[in-house]
């Protein structure tokens, strides 16, 4: 009774701070909204396609409304076959004439989007899970989880693989989505103009949870980014007091946590799921979920499958002591 | 407006001229009680008659329809109206999109289509029958317990999960256990059995069996589309069956076809998948596109426009749509190049696209319409279909492709390409045709409240998917948050739903009351052209007492009679309505130039289908439930209703009586069955045969690029040496066949089972050889998808020359019973025939997998 009384404090009030959380965070969404070069090729190539669509359809319909009202003179004679010349310039010409336009702007805009970035370009790794993200910066000694750091105005290389079934990586703002395959690793470069938090999620059906598989990616500029990178190299670094963070550590091995979750700079060294080093540094939980605050975060840890059902991390039971100490462990882990 | 009433009688519009009447009366009832199929559960169960098994297609693939269909959409419809909604879980939701999709992708417009092309094909080309009825009642119930198999997981809460196209490795053993994708693989794999079958049917039906005169060029329009259609069927559904048998063969017996650990490849199911899948697409619009040509030119007074260039049309979209498949798979990473030509090819089918529509464009240019409810359902099905062509051409950009591919974008295109594409012509079919078979009209008034309702709601609900789709949402997603923007078009899409359904439920009230109520509707309310407006409504059994005979694409409209002709084909005709009156006989016409080649007896009611479908559905039911045993039994079952299917009757007449009838008008009679029949049937089993076996090739080669060692380390250079010589015995196998059709032409009985039996021998010492030759492989399949692909192309040449030599017992069977003649043996000739397609399997298998490691 008590849990499921719990659960409920924690669960309903989630659709609203939710709500709150995007509409105050996401400045944009989709892929009309462009950010970056590739997207903005692709807004261009869309816009193209909807004139060119529209007319061919206002021509479509101005031949069907003529058609029906148009009546024929002699009813009765069902005629021979006639107007090919309809057939001719609507049926070959008309698609012929767009199609080739089509085809020219999408093969340009194919060759605006580089596939490969020159050496030295910064490289994210990007590993999926069912159902979060494993993010790593190869050249930098960097592992974290849903949530992807990039400098703006500058291209950045996504190397996308998975570790289970296939997801597909899909930030629309700034450009179009590729696989992630188990058998392969796949290249995919972005760039952001401007500063923001993009809002992206697995875009190929993964499972059970497949909608709950968000990401945030955030678009800094240089200096940010360098201290992001900084803080981030650094091994985990508690800033509660160093008794109570001591009791969390050897809490957070006692009750299991250990045996899935890295910290670096402590013994906790698991991979099965998303490394915590900086966990508190991060806006959301749970794969872009909910909101990364304590209350939320003690809903999660208790009972995570009422909030994501189905997801690999099992339930523990903790005490309110525990839970208190544990929540503020994590929460100090910046 | 007087627009409104259908014309009675006339068979040309405003002309004066009654529809000529096809009834002998001296012979009607007698004809018409030799074809009827018998009575009571037992004759249900054993009926075969074309309007039977047609209707019942049709039937099951509404009812699945309403099941899977409609059901499903709306509950997803209702999760989806709000953000962060609880109503359905998230395991509920999978399923139901699961379902939704697989269903009306397998189980509802192709049973529907070829239901449609079954129960008018006869009527259309004025022949009495399809080529082999027992092969459509068969069709009909591999695709009803196909279904039923499927959607008894509901019944185990075993409900698929993964998708209509099952993604490997979602829906491997790994990350998919328990059985409920099982059922997906195993009860869709029957039913894809059945729409093989049906195909073939349909494809010799359309070529062969047609009306004297009935060219190649009068062809009607949803005939043609039909055999574009069938043959796709052929070609994309075998790779979807061996693609489905590789998954099975993952999930139930450790293979590694998918697993990327051992070898095997995730892509490799994608390509199988969508080799069938976008085909299949097409295969799915074109019978849509015939039947829109068969009903806007009745509607509008005016013969179709562009007769040749539709047919073009047809059979380009059918070529090309075989080149498209990786415009689904955009996203997976594919070279840039392979990307353009993609894209390249799939603007291109917008051409003959374009061509279909400004050809029923044109029609309508040249005539007065008639605004009844088909026709509206014609002009709703032109405004929709071109909305989802042009954002089809849109997501053949790469670019665009990559942002708008499993978004909602592409629901919306999809539905706007298949609701608006398909299921609006269906409905203009059903209204158009429904008076041929119930003698009563659907009720206008009704059929346009309804219309409305669907036109309305089905873009209220599916084109603020392209906006919210654009704007990010994914699919397959069974919630989403608020804030992004997202929340009012789901909420309109939703509110769209609640118009489709009043619209749906109207149509049913309306077939319901007009079953019983309507107006009558005489032989030809519409004044229509083509030759089933010809016949009573209802037709007789039969359809045709006297055969008509064709000079025009429109022969109620230009013809003065249907029966009349030169003297020598008129005498010929009027002959078939008076002999024979014991058996059901059909007449087989030459390809081209449609002149009398042979009349046959079609087979006749019979439970073995019925019982041959049991077998097979027992055989993947207990492969579901991994009883090998039962398996086996299903096997045997079907073993035995194959041959008890094809057991020969004795002849109705003795070889005289044939010959005099052929003496008279110089067309041959075959009362055992027919020759010419038997070998397009062989002739299409060989190809189905081959395509498989070219699916098995490509799987082979794909995982050979995919390796780059090969075989793996550890396994040793397979060794060819054995294999040779069971090579050339299944050589001289076919050698000894060709020799005993060469016997039997001669009269020779004792050479014929001397030769036969020598076939049998050299094809065992074969198969015996291979056998020891696996036996000393020292690796097995399921260690590494070399080993998978090494036992299962193997197995598959095994399973062919194993027909073979059955093919090749049976026929031996009758040698001794003296069923073979030297006028009667087409038996032979096709086992010799089938013979030579095995070995060429054999040997070519074989050498792929003996000698393929070799080169590098």
């Amino acid at each position: 009774m008590l849990i499921g009384r719990r659960r409920r404090r924690v669960l309903s009030p989630l659709p609203s701070r939710i709500g709150n959380v995007a509409r105050v965070r996401f400045a944009a969404s989709g892929a009309l909204d462009p950010r970056g070069p590739a997207a903005r090729a692709i807004a261009d190539l869309w816009w193209l396609m909807l004139g060119l669509g529209a007319a061919t359809f206002v021509v479509f319909a101005l031949v069907l409304v003529r058609g029906l009202l148009r009546g024929s003179a002699s009813a009765d004679d069902p005629g021979d076959e006639r107007p090919g010349w309809l057939v001719l310039l609507g049926g070959v010409a008309l698609p012929t004439v767009v199609l080739t336009i089509v085809l020219a702007f999408t093969v340009r805009t194919m060759h605006t989007i580089p596939n490969a970035a020159p050496e030295g370009t910064l490289q994210i790794e990007v590993i999926g899970h069912q159902w979060w993200w494993e993010i790593r910066y190869p050249q930098h000694g960097i592992v974290t989880a849903n949530e992807v750091h990039l400098p703006v105005g500058r291209p950045v290389e996504f190397l996308l693989t998975s570790a289970d079934v296939i997801h597909s990586f899909w930030i629309p703002q700034l450009g179009g989505k590729l696989d992630l395959l188990p058998e392969d690793v796949n290249t995919l470069v972005l760039q952001s103009d401007t500063p923001g938090v993009y809002r992206s999620q697995c875009a190929e059906f993964c499972g059970l949870q497949h909608a709950k598989m968000g990401l945030l990616a955030i678009a800094e500029p240089e200096e940010r980014f360098s201290e992001w990178l900084q803080r981030e190299q650094a091994p985990a670094r508690a800033t509660a007091s160093s008794s109570a963070a001591a009791g969390g550590q050897q809490l957070f091995a006692d009750v299991g946590c250990t045996s899935c979750h890295t910290v670096r700079g402590t013994a906790a060294d698991g991979t099965g799921g998303p490394d915590l080093t900086h966990f508190a540094s991060r806006q959301t939980l749970a794969a872009g979920s909910l909101p990364n605050t304590p209350e939320h975060l003690e809903g999660w840890v208790t009972d995570p499958h009422a909030i994501k059902e189905g997801v690999g991390m099992p339930a523990t039971e903790l005490d309110e002591g525990q839970r208190r100490v544990l929540i503020q462990y994590l929460e100090g882990l910046r | 407006m007087s627009d409104d009433e259908p014309e009675e009688g006339p068979g040309r519009p405003g002309s004066p001229r009654a529809t000529p009447s096809v009834e002998r009366p001296s012979t009607d009832e007698e004809l018409a009680s030799e074809w009827a199929d018998p009575p009571g559960l037992w004759g249900r169960l054993r009926a075969v008659q074309n309007d039977a098994i047609g209707q019942r297609l049709l039937l099951t693939g509404f009812f699945f329809l309403i099941l899977g269909g409609s059901l499903d959409s709306v509950a997803m419809r209702l999760q989806l109206a709000r953000p962060e909604s609880d109503l359905l879980s998230p395991q509920l939701f999978n399923e139901l999109f699961t379902n939704h999709g697989s269903v009306t992708m397998f189980l509802v417009i192709l049973p529907i289509f070829e239901g449609f092309a079954i129960l008018l094909l006869p009527f259309l080309l004025g022949t009495r029958e399809m080529p082999f009825p027992r092969l459509g009642a068969f069709a009909y119930y591999t695709f009803l317990f196909g279904g039923l198999l499927y959607y008894s997981s509901t019944l185990f809460q075993l409900v698929p999960d993964a998708g209509w196209f099952a993604y490997a490795p979602l829906s491997s053993n790994e990350f998919s256990p328990g059985l409920a994708l099982d059922f997906w693989v195993l009860g869709l794999g029957v039913a894809e059995v059945g729409a093989i079958a049906a195909a073939g049917e349909i494809i010799i039906g359309i070529l062969k069996m047609r009306a004297p005169g009935m060219t190649l060029s009068r062809l009607p329009l949803f005939a043609w589309a039909m055999l574009v259609t069938a043959f796709m069927i052929l070609f994309a559904f075998t790779p979807l069956i061996v693609g489905s048998l590789l998954l099975e063969l993952d999930r139930g017996f450790h293979t590694q076809f998918f697993n990327v650990e051992q070898g095997g490849s995730v892509l490799l199911w994608q390509h199988l998948f969508w080799i069938f899948g976008h085909p299949e697409v097409y295969i799915q619009f074109l019978p849509a596109a015939g039947i829109v040509s068969m009903v806007l030119p009745v509607f509008v007074r005016r013969k179709i426009a562009g007769y040749t260039w539709l047919v073009g049309a047809f059979v380009a979209i059918g070529f090309l749509s075989f080149g498209l498949w990786a415009h689904h798979m955009f996203a997976v990473g594919l070279p840039p190049l392979v990307l353009s030509f993609f894209a390249a090819a799939s603007l291109v089918i917008g051409i003959p696209a374009g061509v279909q529509i400004f050809a029923w464009l044109a029609t309508l240019w040249s005539g007065k319409p008639v605004w009844n409810t088909a026709f509206l359902f014609v002009l709703g099905f032109l405004v929709i279909f071109v909305i989802g062509g042009i954002t089809g051409i849109m997501v053949a950009a790469v670019p665009f492709d990559l942002q708008a591919h499993d978004t909602y974008f592409i629901v919306a295109h999809l539905h706007y390409v298949l609701i608006g594409g398909v299921g609006f012509p269906i409905f203009a079919g059903i209204y158009y045709w429904w008076p041929k078979y119930t003698g009563r009209l659907l009720d206008e008034r009704l059929g346009k409240l309804s219309f409305w309702l669907l036109f309305i709601g089905v873009n209220v609900t599916f084109f603020p998917m392209h906006i919210v789709g654009l704007l990010g949402m994914p699919r397959r997603v069974y919630t989403y948050p608020s804030g992004l923007g997202w929340e009012i078009w789901n909420m309109i899409s939703t509110a769209g739903v609640f118009l489709i359904v009043p619209g749906i439920l109207l149509f049913i009230v309306n077939i319901i009351y007009s079953k019983r109520r309507g107006a009558p509707a005489g032989a030809n309310p519409w004044g229509g052209d083509t030759l089933e407006w010809a016949v009573a409504s209802p037709p007789l059994d039969h359809g045709w007492s006297v055969l008509p005979i064709v000079h025009s694409r429109h022969p109620l409209w230009d013809q003065p009679a249907v029966s009349e002709g030169d003297a020598k084909l008129e005498r010929f005709v009027e002959a078939l309505a008076q002999w024979p009156l014991r058996w059901r006989a059909a007449l087989i016409v030459r390809t081209t130039d449609a002149l009398p080649e042979e009349v046959f007896r079609v087979a006749g009611p019979s439970v073995w289908p019925f019982v041959t479908a049991i077998g097979l559905v027992t055989i993947f039911a207990a492969e579901l439930l991994k009883l090998r045993l039962g398996a086996l039994a299903g096997a045997l079952v079907v073993v035995a209703g194959a041959i008890g299917w094809n057991w020969p009757e004795r002849p109705p007449i003795d070889e005289e009586e044939e010959l005099a009838f052929e003496r008279e008008h110089g067309v041959p009679v075959r009362a055992g069955g027919s020759d010419v029949v038997a070998q397009w049937g062989m002739g299409l089993s060989i190809l189905f045969v081959a395509i498989a076996f070219a699916s098995f090739l490509l799987t082979y080669f794909y995982l050979r690029l995919e390796n780059d060692v090969w075989p793996p380390a550890g396994i040793a250079l397979p060794d060819a040496r054995l294999f040779a010589v069971s090579a050339a015995l299944a050589i001289a196998g076919v050698v000894a066949a060709y020799v005993a059709v060469r016997r039997i032409r001669l009269g020779d009985h004792r050479g014929l089972r001397l030769s036969l039996g020598g076939m049998l021998a050299f094809g065992s010492a074969a198969m015996a050889l291979q056998i020891i030759s696996y036996s000393r492989l020292g690796f097995g399949g399921t260690d590494h998808a070399y080993g998978s692909i090494f036992f299962t192309l193997g197995g598959f040449c095994f399973g062919v020359l194993g027909v073979a030599l059955i093919m090749g017992a049976m026929t031996l069977v009758w040698g001794f019973r003296h069923a073979l003649t030297p006028r009667r043996h087409v038996t032979a000739s096709n086992t010799a025939r089938f013979w030579a397609a095995a070995v060429t399997v054999w040997v070519i298998g074989f050498s792929t997998l003996y000698l393929g490691p070799y080169l590098t």
